[in-house]
């Protein structure tokens, strides 16, 4: 049997029969990249796939289009739409849709198509993850085959929905209930595509793979240049890192830290980084007289030596964080410094807010109670390790800090519940591009399932109100760094860092450009260098 | 004989009813829901009440194990929380997936397992018997996932990816859509290779221990000296007469390592990107996607039962003393 094998093994991708995988030419055009993920997106449907960071990405860069990309400033600029027309007022918007787009089965894109997805999107039985979007969108209407007028209430930002929606087909979709949509064969079996790369096949759990629209319009940029991308699911690291090395693997995203070095020193591979809206932090349950003292906070906050652990967990890859905004915004203020780390000056601050080490063993009290709680996590590795070096960092204040790890769905549960069951935890996730962290801190939201900290302050709450409706740039610029500045004053939560997004590539595969936009953005304009054996 | 399975078959009713419904108790009292497992701080809370409404969350748990009992006698499972699609169809795809790994493994594990025992009990002390005892023990105490890891960083080392360019992951290559037929059938095959020596050669390594211990046992007996003072020849002696009657305790073993393997492959499948029934599981238990893991549950148990039922088969078949019936 091995003997056989052995036959097959020899001949790699040039045996068998058939007309075989196309191939780079001299010119670099043509061949395959594979993408290799660790875990499967639900779906390509916009409207009913719950929110996922690649399959969005895959939306709006492979197989569907938008009617507007963000720029390099984070502003709209036309894609699917030509142009917009938007009236003085801000109360009405006229998007000129491009004429010359079709779907992979041939149909033209129209302003129906637009009308539809809007008013699925907007329709209370499709279950659209994204419904903030369109809030303040109230109508539409289908005034030429590509020509469609909105009514909207004006706001700042208003066209970024539009730049993470892509627009999907009446024609496809049309006929399927709200109660189906969810299940509908579109959103990961058969989608139909109008972006650059077409849908050809997904295997679930395995991969999806896309070929070159050679349609696609020529002034935004043509055809792509490769001829095929394989999106593969490889769910461990480690079997990741090697298809990479060996070279089945073009693209490797989601790098972890601790594969850095071993890619560093691979001079056939890359590493690309960026800052991205992911960040850690460790959330107060202000609800608990502990934690109800922004002194306390803060002074936790000076014991945590937190430059060490963006060394340890992230191999550096990030920064220290200076509150609720990242260098990824155009908000971000440059002159923001940490809150340093001064063991000595936290005790201190501990001391002012009453507690003291009276009985002599070692934990601060206050009123004959030990400041002792619990920090939940889960089961990430990163996280626990975060969650040990805090509790070392703690010590050396006084501040006893237990360790519990959850599995994410009962620790969801315990820190969103009504009851709010904890005393604090230590989580990291992804912001979305437009702030708006009412959710996090306002004081009507406090019963609500994201207010974990309970935090209330009425002046924060006016300046996040604020916010939405700063039609000007330099306006919303200054009410969102002093929004920044207020939470990182009051510390309802301690913000650990801010997390660079990493890729690691073969340096073979050109033309990708990583920022906060996304790993996948300049899909339809990768080339592979040709094979030089 | 049949009288016997259908009786054995009809009992197997109420104890996998047992299963499912003990299984959804426990599911429904883990905290937590498909929802809370989604948790992303950018979904509003109507929106994620909205996707509870329409995964039937908010009806009370009686209605919700009703439903799923009539699904479940209807054939289609009810309908996967995070692929939205019917369970059946989810089923349907990754279940062909195990079953290729996990028989090709069994007969890995059998034909290797028994090769490797007899040679052993034939030549009993010698040189080949010792080397085969400690490869086996050595084998044996290697986790799985240990085995795959350092299999993948064996073939994928400079000097044997050069000649020996085996797939590490995944269940085809992305050329595989351009291949003939026999290209396609190659391409599988080779694919399974990894995965195969690292679900299957643990367990060869069991078989092998217990094959060694049943065939000196037999070659011990009367019967088999009788055969070699006939003059027989020492192969008719061994393969014809040995080799039956120590094959009958490893029969049994088939039918319990055959559950073993499915749930070896959660982990020979997250290391080989292998889109099987262990990994839906797995991925289907984090997400609480409840009418995947009751179907896949149900799967399990039944697949016990069947292993159980087809080992007291086999011992029937192969061994003459044993009678089912009541005769």
């Amino acid at each position: 049997m091995l003997a056989t094998l052995v036959a097959w093994g020899c001949g790699g991708g040039e045996t068998g029969g058939g007309t075989g995988a196309p191939r780079t030419d001299s010119a670099g055009r043509g061949g395959t990249v594979v993408v290799a993920a660790r875990a499967e997106i639900p779906g390509v449907n916009p409207l009913v796939a719950p929110p996922d960071y690649f399959a969005s990405q895959i939306e709006r860069y492979v197989l569907l289009m938008p009617l507007v990309q963000l720029g390099p400033d984070l502003q709209p600029e036309p894609w699917l739409a030509r142009s917009w027309d938007l009236r003085a007022d801000s109360s009405q918007v006229v998007f000129h849709l491009r004429d010359d787009v079709k779907w992979q089965d041939g149909q033209p894109v129209t302003a129906g198509d637009v009308a539809f997805t809007f008013r699925k999107a907007k329709d209370p039985d499709v279950p659209f993850p994204n419904r903030a979007y369109f809030d303040r969108w109230d109508s539409v209407k289908v005034e030429g085959p590509h020509t469609v007028r909105f009514w909207l209430r004006p706001y700042s930002q208003f066209l970024f929905g539009w730049t993470q929606v892509p627009i999907v087909p009446e024609h496809v979709l049309g006929d399927v209930p709200d109660s189906a949509l969810a299940s509908a064969s579109f959103n990961a079996t058969s989608p139909v595509g109008d972006g650059p790369f077409r849908f050809v096949i997904h295997e679930q759990g395995d991969r999806w793979v896309f070929e070159a629209n050679p349609d696609f319009p020529a002034d935004l940029g043509g055809p792509p240049r490769v001829d095929r991308i394989v999106y593969r699911i490889i769910p461990d690291e480690s079997t990741e890192l090697t298809e990479l090395e060996r070279g089945d693997v073009d693209l490797y995203l989601k790098l972890p830290p601790d594969q850095l070095s071993t890619v560093r020193a691979d001079t056939s591979l890359d590493v690309l980084t960026f800052p991205s809206p992911t960040y850690a932090f460790v959330a107060w349950n202000t609800r608990r007289s502990m934690f109800s003292d922004a002194r306390v906070r803060r002074a936790l906050t000076m014991a945590m030596n937190r430059r060490q652990i963006l060394q340890t967990v992230q191999a550096g890859l990030g920064s220290v964080a200076t509150g609720p905004l990242g260098p990824w915004h155009w908000a971000y203020d440059t002159a923001w410094r940490p809150i340093p780390y001064a063991p000595d000056s936290a005790r201190a601050l501990l001391a002012a807010a009453g507690w003291t080490d009276t009985d002599g063993d070692g934990v601060v009290d206050l009123n004959g109670r030990p400041f002792r709680f619990e920090l939940l996590t889960n089961p990430s590795q990163t996280r626990q390790d975060i969650a040990v070096m805090l509790q070392a960092d703690l010590a050396r204040v006084g501040v006893d800090l237990v360790p519990r790890t959850r599995e994410m769905a009962s620790l969801g549960q315990a820190i969103q519940s009504s009851k709010r069951l904890f005393d604090a935890f230590l989580l990291s996730w992804t912001e979305d591009m437009v702030i708006d962290d009412r959710d996090y801190w306002a004081c009507d939201r406090r019963d609500d399932p994201l207010q974990f900290s309970g935090y209330c302050d009425p002046t924060l709450d006016a300046i996040m109100d604020s916010i939405p409706r700063a039609l000007d740039r330099d306006r919303k610029r200054r009410l969102l760094r002093r929004y920044a500045e207020m939470v990182e004053e009051a510390q309802p939560f301690t913000f650990l860092y801010n997390q660079d997004g990493a890729v690691a590539l073969r340096r073979s595969l050109r033309g990708v450009s990583v920022d906060v936009r996304g790993e996948l953005r300049t899909a339809a304009r990768w080339w592979l260098v040709p094979r030089s054996r | 004989m049949l009288r016997y399975s259908g009786r054995r078959l009809l009992g197997a009713i109420p104890l996998l009813l047992g299963i499912v419904t003990l299984t959804f108790i426990l599911l429904h009292l883990a905290p937590g829901d498909p929802t809370t497992a989604y948790f992303n701080p950018n979904i509003p809370p109507d929106v994620i009440e909205q996707m509870r409404r329409n995964l039937g969350l908010d009806r009370p748990l009686p209605v919700q194990y009703l439903d799923w009992l009539r699904s479940f006698f209807t054939g289609h499972f009810g309908y996967s929380f995070s692929q939205h699609r019917p369970v059946a169809a989810v089923i349907g795809d990754a279940l062909p997936n195990t079953l290729l790994l996990s028989g090709i493994s069994l007969v890995l594990i059998f034909v290797l397992g028994c090769a490797a025992g007899v040679v052993q009990a034939v030549r009993q002390y010698s040189a080949a018997d010792q080397v085969l005892t400690l490869l086996a023990l050595a084998i044996y105490s290697v986790p799985g996932f240990w085995l795959g890891l350092m299999l993948i960083l064996l073939v994928s080392s400079p000097v044997l990816s050069g000649w020996l360019h085996l797939p590490i992951s995944g269940m085809v290559s992305i050329d595989h859509e351009y291949l003939g037929w026999w290209g396609r059938v190659a391409d599988r095959a080779r694919h399974l290779v990894l995965p195969v020596i690292a679900l299957g050669l643990a367990s060869a390594a069991g078989v092998a221990r217990y094959m060694r211990g049943s065939m000196l046992e037999v070659v011990g007996q009367d019967y088999i000296r009788t055969a070699r003072a006939k003059g027989l020849p020492e192969r008719r002696v061994i393969l014809g007469h040995a080799l039956r009657n120590a094959l009958l305790p490893i029969v049994s073993l088939l039918g319990l390592y055959l559950p073993l393997l499915f749930g070896g492959t959660v982990v020979i499948e997250y290391v080989f990107s292998w889109p099987g029934m262990g990994r839906l599981l797995y991925n289907a238990i984090l997400a609480r996607d409840y009418p995947v893991v009751m179907a896949a549950t149900f799967l399990f148990g039944a697949l016990v039962v069947l292993g159980n039922l087809l080992a007291d088969l086999l011992y029937a078949a192969v061994d003459p003393r044993v009678r089912y019936d009541g005769r």
